[in-house]
């Protein structure tokens, strides 16, 4: 009975197991919220990223636009006037004396290269040896691969959130563009002609964007414009590296580029 | 699953198995870059030739606004490489960036200068023009001139400016005197001596010169050929100014001052049957010019106020303001191609500067700036180049440059305080 009555008393403390599993929960609770405090401090602070290019904006304020009573002005300064130097007739030693100054001329819209480098690029009137010549043109498609990647901007876009097909388009933007801006002919091609003009020229790349071969498929039947359109591609190169799954198709088949002369 | 995502994602892969094609369009348009090396002289009177013959050639071919002439200097090839695509080592033209190779030949004959003018294509190393022309031996300009022309033909499949004349007024001490010259200045002939010749204008064949001369005491039109007599052909009002010749060279069309107005008339080349197109009775109207297919003339008038450039019938119909932009508007010469009009103006900044409108839709382009002052323009005869005169280097000198303002280079011979210049419209053939 005594056993019974004390075995059933409220009054007497017993061990309980239920302690045991507060302190271990509550236990276990902090360390979860400390884990978690700590997992977002860690995890969302800013990355640092050393190569990151800061982002210029600069603020400019928009002039009043230009009275349309009045004149019309140049944006750009007129090309100033070229200095024919009277050619002589040679000197007895024929060696042609190697000096920087070609004369370049002006050509409105296309921006001289040497200035928009940032790196000085050789130009073509310093050439004279063989080695000399291989070698500035090596540093000359370094310095302009970097540059004319640049405002692409495409080459380190989101690694993975692009599909392969997106990828090869932008890849293709990216020829087109590099192409383009090489792609300057003649003024000697008249007008009439202009319109009718059409060559495609079938080009394959290696795996880091060398040029292999440069054909004419269809070529336009006037030699200015095909020679023009070849020396675009031949200029442009080397390409940005192909993307892993178009490497064997721009290897093997190639890619045609279809020139026209006038805008569309 | 796993397959079919396989197949997603080599879909574009089998579709870019065949070679994909991108368009690519929209050149840049400029200059051919052309090498032109020293001309090859085929014996001891030809090396007397060369030099001349060389100035020349090489103005016409940097000034025709479509070639790069390249400066010989960066030249890498044998000097004494030969005029034949098989002795020529192109690798080395296209490494001074060279598209174009132009070789010529000279030999005199006697009293003739002959000269042999081969054109390559660098890329393709193939010959595209072979070209033999002659001119006397005592101008080697003018042979010179007749290459270029044949290569500018060529490539634009249209004549020249080459072979064209022009006029100005050279000014020396109180004398404004009226010259012919050949397009780049050079083998100029005067047709006055002394007294004030002013505002002189090239018949369309380029074989006579209107111009107004003070030599009766007042401002009278005389034609004058170069080398004849002048004869007065109008010789009536106060003052005749701005002759200018219809392109069928039968009519003038002039400007005659009376009072306190001035107007236009059109009469014969001779200057029988005149008669007033304009009628304004306090306006001064002046500066006429004829477009292209004589129905129509661009000229200056104050009678809104300030002196715009307007355009009417050749019978002096249907009176239409061109120009709304600045507020002093002269000189307007009409484009032999009808398209532009190139005008002087005075911009707010109180320069002149040349400028071209279209006649169509208006639009107004400049062509100078922040160059001195640039007046009194000229199309050429094939309306792809303008002649003008600037104060960029000082004195008023004669400059040319393309009808998109570029290129701008002065004339190979421009001495002198040099004025007023006129292009004879018509291009001569060969």
């Amino acid at each position: 009975m005594t056993d019974t009555a004390y075995g059933h008393s409220l009054l007497v403390s017993r061990p309980s197991r239920l302690s045991r599993f507060i302190g271990v929960s509550v236990v276990g609770h902090i360390a979860l919220l400390v884990a978690a405090v700590l997992y977002a401090r860690l995890s969302s602070g800013p990355k640092m990223d050393l190569d990151a290019k800061p982002i210029k904006a600069s603020l400019v304020r928009l002039g009043k636009p230009r009275d349309p009573k009045l004149l019309p002005r140049k944006e750009q300064l007129p090309p100033p006037p070229k200095q024919v130097d009277a050619p002589k007739p040679p000197p007895d030693a024929p060696a042609p004396a190697p000096t920087p100054a070609a004369v370049a001329v002006p050509i409105p819209g296309v921006k001289p290269e040497p200035s928009s480098a940032p790196k000085p690029t050789p130009q073509k009137g310093e050439t004279t040896g063989e080695d000399r010549r291989k070698r500035l043109f090596g540093a000359f498609d370094k310095t302009a691969k970097a540059a004319e990647e640049e405002p692409e901007g495409a080459e380190d876009g989101d690694p993975d959130g692009d599909s392969a097909t997106a990828e090869g388009e932008r890849y293709f933007g990216l020829l087109q563009s590099q192409v383009r801006r090489h792609y300057n002919v003649a003024d000697t091609i008249p007008e009439t002609e202009r319109l009718r003009l059409n060559t495609v020229v079938a080009v394959r790349l290696g795996r880091t964007g060398e040029v292999l071969d440069v054909s004419l498929t269809k070529p336009s039947g006037n030699d200015l414009f095909d020679s023009a359109v070849v020396t675009a591609v031949r200029k442009a190169a080397p390409f940005s590296p192909p993307p892993e799954h178009l490497r064997e198709t721009l290897q093997k088949h190639g890619v045609n580029l279809s020139f026209r002369p006038n805008a569309l | 699953m796993k397959a079919l995502l396989l197949s997603l994602l080599l879909l574009p892969l089998a579709a870019l198995a065949q070679a994909p094609t991108i368009e690519i369009s929209g050149a840049n348009f400029r200059p051919l870059p052309v090498a032109v090396p020293a001309p090859v002289t085929q014996n001891e009177g030809a090396k007397k030739l060369a030099s001349d013959f060389d100035k020349a050639f090489g103005f016409d071919l940097a000034a025709s606004g479509i070639m790069q002439v390249l400066d010989r200097k960066s030249f890498t090839a044998d000097a004494k490489e030969g005029m034949t695509a098989g002795s020529i080592n192109f690798s080395r033209w296209a490494d001074v960036g060279a598209e174009a190779l132009v070789k010529v030949s000279l030999a005199q004959d006697g009293g003739t200068a002959r000269g042999e003018l081969r054109l390559f294509n660098v890329a393709t190393g193939r010959e595209d023009l072979k070209v033999a022309k002659d001119a006397p031996a005592d101008k080697p300009e003018q042979l010179a001139h007749r290459l270029a022309d044949a290569l500018y033909r060529h490539f634009t499949q249209e004549p020249s400016p080459f072979l064209s004349r022009i006029t100005y007024v050279l000014k020396s001490g109180n004398n404004r005197d009226v010259y012919v010259a050949d397009w780049d200045g050079d083998n100029a002939q005067a047709l006055s001596k002394g007294g004030i010749n002013i505002l002189p204008a090239l018949s369309p064949e380029g074989s006579q010169v209107a111009f107004t001369t003070y030599r009766k005491g007042r401002p009278d039109i005389f034609v004058q050929k170069p080398g004849g007599d002048a004869r007065a052909v109008v010789s009536e009002g106060q003052m005749a100014t701005g002759a200018s010749f219809s392109p069928d060279g039968k009519r003038i069309a002039y400007s005659l001052a009376e009072g306190e107005s001035a107007q236009i008339h059109v009469a014969n080349a001779d200057g029988s049957g005149a008669r007033a197109i304009t009628d304004t009775p306090y306006g001064l109207n002046t500066s006429p010019t004829w477009s292209p297919d004589g129905k129509r003339i661009a000229f200056v008038s104050n009678r809104g106020g300030s002196p715009q450039i307007y355009v009417m019938g050749a019978d002096g119909s249907g009176v239409r303001r061109l120009t709304f932009q600045g507020n002093y508007n002269q000189t307007p010469d009409w484009s032999p191609r009808g398209d532009l009009i190139v005008f002087t103006a005075r911009d707010e900044r109180n320069a002149f500067d040349l400028f071209t409108i279209n006649v169509d839709t208006g639009k107004v382009t400049r062509m100078t700036q922040d160059q001195g002052n640039n007046e009194e323009p000229a199309f050429s005869p094939n309306g792809r180049l303008i002649l003008f005169t600037s104060t960029r280097d000082g004195g008023s000198k004669l400059y040319v440059m393309t009808s998109e303002g570029n290129n701008q280079m002065p004339l190979r011979a421009s001495k002198g305080t040099l004025l007023t210049p006129d292009w004879a419209p018509l291009a001569q053939g060969e």
